[in-house]
Protein backbone atom coordinates (compact mmCIF):
# COMPACT_ATOMS: atom_id res chain seq x y z
CA UNK A 1 0.00 0.00 0.00
CA UNK A 2 2.95 2.29 -0.53
CA UNK A 3 1.96 5.62 -1.92
CA UNK A 4 3.94 7.31 -4.60
CA UNK A 5 4.15 10.47 -2.51
CA UNK A 6 5.76 8.78 0.47
CA UNK A 7 8.88 10.92 0.08
CA UNK A 8 6.76 14.06 0.21
CA UNK A 9 4.96 12.77 3.27
CA UNK A 10 8.21 12.34 5.03
CA UNK A 11 9.29 15.88 4.21
CA UNK A 12 5.99 17.30 5.42
CA UNK A 13 6.22 15.27 8.58
CA UNK A 14 9.71 16.50 9.37
CA UNK A 15 8.62 20.04 8.63
CA UNK A 16 5.70 19.81 11.05
CA UNK A 17 7.89 18.24 13.74
CA UNK A 18 10.47 20.99 13.25
CA UNK A 19 7.79 23.66 13.50
CA UNK A 20 6.36 22.20 16.69
CA UNK A 21 9.87 21.96 18.13
CA UNK A 22 10.48 25.60 17.23
CA UNK A 23 7.26 26.71 18.94
CA UNK A 24 8.26 24.72 22.04
CA UNK A 25 11.68 26.34 22.21
CA UNK A 26 10.46 29.86 21.48
CA UNK A 27 7.55 29.50 23.90
CA UNK A 28 9.80 28.22 26.67
CA UNK A 29 12.16 31.12 25.94
CA UNK A 30 9.33 33.61 26.34
CA UNK A 31 8.25 32.01 29.60
CA UNK A 32 11.81 32.14 30.85
CA UNK A 33 12.48 35.76 30.04
CA UNK A 34 8.95 36.74 31.05
CA UNK A 35 9.44 35.39 34.55
CA UNK A 36 12.98 36.66 34.95
CA UNK A 37 13.67 39.45 37.38
CA UNK A 38 15.12 42.82 36.54
CA UNK A 39 17.99 44.62 38.20
CA UNK A 40 16.47 47.96 37.28
CA UNK A 41 13.06 47.27 38.83
CA UNK A 42 11.51 50.03 40.94
CA UNK A 43 11.69 48.87 44.52
CA UNK A 44 9.27 49.84 47.29
CA UNK A 45 10.54 51.35 50.51
CA UNK A 46 11.76 48.98 53.24
CA UNK A 47 12.66 46.37 50.65
CA UNK A 48 16.06 44.79 50.77
CA UNK A 49 17.66 43.05 47.81
CA UNK A 50 19.82 41.04 50.20
CA UNK A 51 16.68 39.69 51.85
CA UNK A 52 15.30 38.28 48.60
CA UNK A 53 13.59 41.58 47.74
CA UNK A 54 11.30 41.06 50.72
CA UNK A 55 9.60 43.83 52.70
CA UNK A 56 11.66 44.11 55.87
CA UNK A 57 10.69 45.08 59.39
CA UNK A 58 13.23 45.71 62.17
CA UNK A 59 16.12 45.58 59.71
CA UNK A 60 18.50 47.25 62.16
CA UNK A 61 17.65 45.48 65.39
CA UNK A 62 20.75 43.53 66.47
CA UNK A 63 20.89 39.97 67.81
CA UNK A 64 17.38 38.88 66.94
CA UNK A 65 16.26 35.97 64.76
CA UNK A 66 15.24 36.57 61.15
CA UNK A 67 11.79 35.36 60.17
CA UNK A 68 11.10 35.03 56.44
CA UNK A 69 7.44 34.66 55.52
CA UNK A 70 6.51 33.63 51.97
CA UNK A 71 2.90 34.13 50.94
CA UNK A 72 0.71 34.62 47.92
CA UNK A 73 -2.16 37.05 48.48
CA UNK A 74 -4.51 34.73 46.63
CA UNK A 75 -3.65 31.58 48.57
CA UNK A 76 -6.53 30.60 50.88
CA UNK A 77 -4.22 28.79 53.28
CA UNK A 78 -2.21 32.02 53.61
CA UNK A 79 -5.40 33.80 54.69
CA UNK A 80 -5.93 31.08 57.29
CA UNK A 81 -2.31 31.38 58.39
CA UNK A 82 -2.58 35.16 58.67
CA UNK A 83 -5.80 34.83 60.65
CA UNK A 84 -4.19 32.49 63.16
CA UNK A 85 -0.71 34.00 63.48
CA UNK A 86 -1.12 37.60 62.30
CA UNK A 87 -1.36 38.98 65.83
CA UNK A 88 1.71 37.06 66.96
CA UNK A 89 3.77 38.35 64.06
CA UNK A 90 2.63 41.94 64.51
CA UNK A 91 3.50 41.76 68.19
CA UNK A 92 6.96 40.36 67.45
CA UNK A 93 7.53 43.22 65.01
CA UNK A 94 6.22 45.84 67.44
CA UNK A 95 8.35 44.58 70.32
CA UNK A 96 11.38 44.30 68.04
CA UNK A 97 11.92 40.66 68.98
CA UNK A 98 12.76 39.61 65.44
CA UNK A 99 13.60 40.87 62.00
CA UNK A 100 10.59 39.97 59.86
CA UNK A 101 10.72 39.75 56.07
CA UNK A 102 7.55 39.42 54.01
CA UNK A 103 7.95 37.88 50.55
CA UNK A 104 4.82 38.44 48.49
CA UNK A 105 4.79 35.72 45.85
CA UNK A 106 2.65 35.67 42.73
CA UNK A 107 2.60 32.10 41.45
CA UNK A 108 -1.19 31.84 41.52
CA UNK A 109 -1.65 34.21 38.61
CA UNK A 110 -2.02 37.78 37.46
CA UNK A 111 -4.32 38.82 40.29
CA UNK A 112 -1.58 37.82 42.73
CA UNK A 113 0.73 40.25 40.93
CA UNK A 114 -1.85 43.04 41.27
CA UNK A 115 -2.25 42.36 44.98
CA UNK A 116 1.51 42.14 45.57
CA UNK A 117 1.99 45.41 43.71
CA UNK A 118 -0.68 47.09 45.84
CA UNK A 119 0.92 45.78 49.04
CA UNK A 120 4.17 47.43 47.93
CA UNK A 121 2.27 50.67 47.37
CA UNK A 122 0.95 50.31 50.92
CA UNK A 123 4.50 49.68 52.17
CA UNK A 124 5.48 53.03 50.68
CA UNK A 125 2.83 54.56 52.94
CA UNK A 126 4.18 52.66 55.92
CA UNK A 127 1.01 50.57 56.05
CA UNK A 128 2.01 47.20 54.66
CA UNK A 129 0.92 45.26 57.75
CA UNK A 130 -2.46 46.97 57.95
CA UNK A 131 -3.08 46.42 54.24
CA UNK A 132 -1.94 42.82 54.50
CA UNK A 133 -4.33 42.12 57.36
CA UNK A 134 -7.30 43.87 55.76
CA UNK A 135 -6.70 42.07 52.47
CA UNK A 136 -6.69 38.63 54.07
CA UNK A 137 -9.78 39.46 56.09
CA UNK A 138 -11.56 40.13 52.80
CA UNK A 139 -9.69 37.75 50.50
CA UNK A 140 -11.72 37.24 47.30
CA UNK A 141 -11.91 33.93 45.43
CA UNK A 142 -8.86 32.96 43.40
CA UNK A 143 -8.54 34.45 39.90
CA UNK A 144 -12.22 35.34 39.73
CA UNK A 145 -11.64 38.86 38.50
CA UNK A 146 -12.46 40.31 41.92
CA UNK A 147 -8.95 41.52 42.67
CA UNK A 148 -8.74 44.66 40.58
CA UNK A 149 -7.57 48.22 41.14
CA UNK A 150 -10.90 49.32 42.64
CA UNK A 151 -10.91 46.49 45.13
CA UNK A 152 -7.28 47.05 46.11
CA UNK A 153 -7.87 50.78 46.59
CA UNK A 154 -10.89 50.03 48.77
CA UNK A 155 -8.72 47.73 50.92
CA UNK A 156 -6.25 50.59 51.22
CA UNK A 157 -8.98 53.06 52.10
CA UNK A 158 -10.25 50.72 54.80
CA UNK A 159 -6.93 51.03 56.61
CA UNK A 160 -6.68 54.76 56.05
CA UNK A 161 -4.57 54.97 52.92
CA UNK A 162 -6.23 57.70 50.95
CA UNK A 163 -3.32 59.44 49.25
CA UNK A 164 -3.45 59.99 45.51
CA UNK A 165 0.05 58.47 45.28
CA UNK A 166 -1.31 55.16 46.52
CA UNK A 167 -4.11 55.21 43.96
CA UNK A 168 -1.68 56.00 41.15
CA UNK A 169 0.69 53.32 42.34
CA UNK A 170 -2.08 50.71 42.35
CA UNK A 171 -3.35 51.79 38.94
CA UNK A 172 0.05 51.83 37.29
CA UNK A 173 1.31 48.54 38.63
CA UNK A 174 4.77 50.05 38.71
CA UNK A 175 6.14 47.41 41.07
CA UNK A 176 5.35 44.50 38.73
CA UNK A 177 9.05 44.05 37.92
CA UNK A 178 9.84 43.97 41.60
CA UNK A 179 7.14 41.29 42.08
CA UNK A 180 9.00 39.13 39.55
CA UNK A 181 12.24 39.74 41.45
CA UNK A 182 10.59 38.51 44.64
CA UNK A 183 9.39 35.38 42.83
CA UNK A 184 12.80 34.71 41.32
CA UNK A 185 14.54 35.09 44.67
CA UNK A 186 12.05 32.71 46.31
CA UNK A 187 12.68 30.17 43.56
CA UNK A 188 16.38 30.34 44.33
CA UNK A 189 15.63 29.96 48.04
CA UNK A 190 13.76 26.72 47.23
CA UNK A 191 10.39 27.86 48.52
CA UNK A 192 7.90 25.28 47.28
CA UNK A 193 4.68 26.18 48.98
CA UNK A 194 2.78 29.03 50.57
CA UNK A 195 2.76 29.91 53.33
CA UNK A 196 6.37 29.04 54.07
CA UNK A 197 8.15 30.35 57.15
CA UNK A 198 11.89 30.28 57.67
CA UNK A 199 13.47 31.13 61.01
CA UNK A 200 17.13 31.99 60.53
CA UNK A 201 17.01 30.30 57.13
CA UNK A 202 15.47 27.06 58.36
CA UNK A 203 11.84 26.10 57.74
CA UNK A 204 9.63 25.58 60.77
CA UNK A 205 7.84 22.23 61.04
CA UNK A 206 5.03 21.98 58.49
CA UNK A 207 3.33 19.22 60.46
CA UNK A 208 2.95 21.10 63.71
CA UNK A 209 3.95 24.76 63.66
CA UNK A 210 1.91 26.55 61.03
CA UNK A 211 -1.65 26.60 62.27
CA UNK A 212 -1.33 26.54 66.03
CA UNK A 213 -0.87 29.83 67.86
CA UNK A 214 1.31 28.45 70.68
CA UNK A 215 3.42 26.19 68.48
CA UNK A 216 4.00 28.99 65.99
CA UNK A 217 4.99 31.49 68.66
CA UNK A 218 7.44 28.98 70.05
CA UNK A 219 8.85 28.10 66.63
CA UNK A 220 9.59 31.71 65.70
CA UNK A 221 11.14 32.56 69.05
CA UNK A 222 14.42 31.41 67.46
CA UNK B 1 2.96 -15.50 24.76
CA UNK B 2 1.14 -12.41 25.88
CA UNK B 3 3.26 -10.44 23.45
CA UNK B 4 1.97 -12.67 20.68
CA UNK B 5 -1.58 -11.92 21.71
CA UNK B 6 -0.88 -8.20 21.72
CA UNK B 7 0.74 -8.47 18.32
CA UNK B 8 -2.24 -10.32 16.98
CA UNK B 9 -4.59 -7.69 18.36
CA UNK B 10 -2.48 -4.79 17.11
CA UNK B 11 -2.33 -6.12 13.57
CA UNK B 12 -5.96 -7.20 13.63
CA UNK B 13 -9.15 -5.36 12.89
CA UNK B 14 -9.20 -3.16 15.99
CA UNK B 15 -5.50 -2.53 16.40
CA UNK B 16 -5.43 0.80 14.60
CA UNK B 17 -8.55 1.96 16.40
CA UNK B 18 -6.94 1.17 19.70
CA UNK B 19 -3.89 3.07 18.44
CA UNK B 20 -6.11 6.07 17.79
CA UNK B 21 -7.50 5.80 21.31
CA UNK B 22 -3.97 5.70 22.73
CA UNK B 23 -2.91 8.68 20.62
CA UNK B 24 -5.84 10.80 21.71
CA UNK B 25 -5.56 9.78 25.37
CA UNK B 26 -1.80 10.18 25.77
CA UNK B 27 -1.75 13.22 23.47
CA UNK B 28 -4.78 14.78 25.11
CA UNK B 29 -3.41 14.29 28.62
CA UNK B 30 0.00 15.70 27.65
CA UNK B 31 -1.54 18.68 25.90
CA UNK B 32 -3.90 19.47 28.78
CA UNK B 33 -1.21 18.98 31.41
CA UNK B 34 1.17 21.28 29.57
CA UNK B 35 -1.43 23.90 28.71
CA UNK B 36 -2.57 24.24 32.32
CA UNK B 37 1.00 25.04 33.41
CA UNK B 38 2.22 27.24 30.58
CA UNK B 39 0.75 30.44 31.96
CA UNK B 40 2.00 30.06 35.53
CA UNK B 41 5.71 29.31 35.09
CA UNK B 42 6.69 30.21 38.65
CA UNK B 43 4.15 27.75 40.00
CA UNK B 44 5.36 25.07 37.65
CA UNK B 45 8.95 25.69 38.77
CA UNK B 46 7.78 25.33 42.35
CA UNK B 47 6.18 21.98 41.53
CA UNK B 48 9.41 20.61 40.07
CA UNK B 49 11.51 21.90 42.98
CA UNK B 50 9.18 20.22 45.46
CA UNK B 51 10.35 16.78 44.30
CA UNK B 52 13.73 17.65 45.84
CA UNK B 53 15.67 15.63 43.30
CA UNK B 54 17.30 18.12 40.98
CA UNK B 55 19.57 21.06 41.72
CA UNK B 56 17.41 24.17 42.08
CA UNK B 57 18.58 25.83 38.88
CA UNK B 58 17.87 22.72 36.80
CA UNK B 59 14.48 22.27 38.48
CA UNK B 60 13.62 25.88 37.66
CA UNK B 61 14.64 25.33 34.04
CA UNK B 62 12.53 22.18 33.75
CA UNK B 63 9.58 23.93 35.36
CA UNK B 64 9.54 26.30 32.42
CA UNK B 65 10.54 23.91 29.64
CA UNK B 66 8.44 20.82 30.49
CA UNK B 67 4.97 22.37 30.01
CA UNK B 68 5.89 23.54 26.51
CA UNK B 69 7.45 20.17 25.71
CA UNK B 70 4.28 18.42 26.85
CA UNK B 71 2.13 20.66 24.68
CA UNK B 72 4.37 19.96 21.68
CA UNK B 73 4.19 16.19 22.16
CA UNK B 74 0.45 16.42 22.72
CA UNK B 75 -0.09 18.28 19.45
CA UNK B 76 1.98 15.77 17.47
CA UNK B 77 0.18 12.79 19.00
CA UNK B 78 -3.28 14.25 18.50
CA UNK B 79 -2.53 15.11 14.87
CA UNK B 80 -0.77 11.83 14.32
CA UNK B 81 2.51 13.19 13.07
CA UNK B 82 5.82 11.66 14.09
CA UNK B 83 3.85 9.22 16.23
CA UNK B 84 6.73 6.85 16.89
CA UNK B 85 9.00 9.64 18.04
CA UNK B 86 6.45 11.55 20.12
CA UNK B 87 5.12 8.32 21.66
CA UNK B 88 8.67 7.47 22.66
CA UNK B 89 9.20 10.80 24.39
CA UNK B 90 5.69 10.80 25.86
CA UNK B 91 6.19 7.31 27.30
CA UNK B 92 9.67 8.16 28.55
CA UNK B 93 8.29 11.27 30.29
CA UNK B 94 5.71 9.11 32.05
CA UNK B 95 8.44 6.72 33.23
CA UNK B 96 10.38 9.69 34.61
CA UNK B 97 7.23 11.00 36.34
CA UNK B 98 6.60 7.57 37.87
CA UNK B 99 10.17 7.49 39.17
CA UNK B 100 9.93 11.03 40.52
CA UNK B 101 6.60 10.46 42.29
CA UNK B 102 7.75 7.09 43.67
CA UNK B 103 10.89 8.56 45.20
CA UNK B 104 8.85 11.38 46.76
CA UNK B 105 6.50 8.80 48.24
CA UNK B 106 9.33 6.57 49.44
CA UNK B 107 11.13 9.47 51.09
CA UNK B 108 7.98 10.57 52.87
CA UNK B 109 7.69 13.96 51.19
CA UNK B 110 4.20 15.37 51.03
CA UNK B 111 3.81 17.01 47.65
CA UNK B 112 1.24 17.34 44.93
CA UNK B 113 2.57 15.90 41.66
CA UNK B 114 1.83 19.19 39.94
CA UNK B 115 0.90 17.26 36.84
CA UNK B 116 -1.96 19.53 35.81
CA UNK B 117 -0.84 22.75 37.41
CA UNK B 118 -0.84 23.05 41.17
CA UNK B 119 2.00 21.23 42.84
CA UNK B 120 4.35 22.02 45.64
CA UNK B 121 4.23 20.94 49.24
CA UNK B 122 0.81 19.94 50.57
CA UNK B 123 -0.56 18.68 53.87
CA UNK B 124 0.53 15.09 54.53
CA UNK B 125 -3.10 13.91 54.30
CA UNK B 126 -3.56 15.35 50.84
CA UNK B 127 -1.10 13.29 48.83
CA UNK B 128 -2.43 10.92 46.19
CA UNK B 129 0.69 9.14 45.07
CA UNK B 130 -0.90 5.79 44.23
CA UNK B 131 -3.51 7.12 41.83
CA UNK B 132 -0.95 9.40 40.22
CA UNK B 133 1.42 6.49 39.65
CA UNK B 134 -1.29 4.16 38.33
CA UNK B 135 -2.44 6.82 35.87
CA UNK B 136 1.09 7.39 34.64
CA UNK B 137 1.69 3.64 34.26
CA UNK B 138 -1.38 3.43 32.04
CA UNK B 139 -0.15 6.35 29.95
CA UNK B 140 3.36 4.91 29.72
CA UNK B 141 1.94 1.63 28.39
CA UNK B 142 -0.03 3.56 25.78
CA UNK B 143 3.19 5.28 24.75
CA UNK B 144 4.90 1.91 24.47
CA UNK B 145 2.07 0.50 22.35
CA UNK B 146 2.23 3.48 19.98
CA UNK B 147 5.99 3.22 19.77
CA UNK B 148 5.67 -0.40 18.70
CA UNK B 149 2.58 0.08 16.50
CA UNK B 150 2.65 3.70 15.30
CA UNK B 151 0.25 3.14 12.42
CA UNK B 152 -3.18 4.28 13.62
CA UNK B 153 -6.54 5.48 12.34
CA UNK B 154 -7.05 9.11 11.33
CA UNK B 155 -3.41 10.08 11.55
CA UNK B 156 -2.33 13.00 9.38
CA UNK B 157 0.92 11.28 8.62
CA UNK B 158 1.04 8.34 6.23
CA UNK B 159 3.98 6.18 7.14
CA UNK B 160 6.38 5.37 4.36
CA UNK B 161 6.63 1.81 3.17
CA UNK B 162 9.84 0.97 4.96
CA UNK B 163 8.55 2.30 8.28
CA UNK B 164 5.42 0.23 7.98
CA UNK B 165 7.24 -3.05 7.89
Amino acid sequence: MATSSSGGDKFTRNLVIAMVALVVVVGAGFSYFGSKGSTTAAIPSSVSKDDGYGIVFNADVPNVPTIDIYEDFQCPVCARFAGINGMTIEKVIEEKKAKVVYHVLSFLGTESILAANASACAADEGKFLAFHKAFYNNQPAENAGAINADFLKSVGAAVGITSPEFATCVDNGGYADWVRNVAEAAAKANVNSTPTVFVNGKEIDRNTDYFNVEAFAKAIAG
Amino acid sequence: MILNLIEKFALGKYGKWFGLLCRLTLGGVLFAAGWLKIFTPTKSQMAVRAYEVLPISLANFLGIFLPWFEVGLGVLLILGIGVKLSAFFGGALMVLFIAAISQAWARGLSIDCGCFGGGGTVDPGETKYLSEILRDIGLALMGLYLFRYPLTRFAVEKLTKTERE
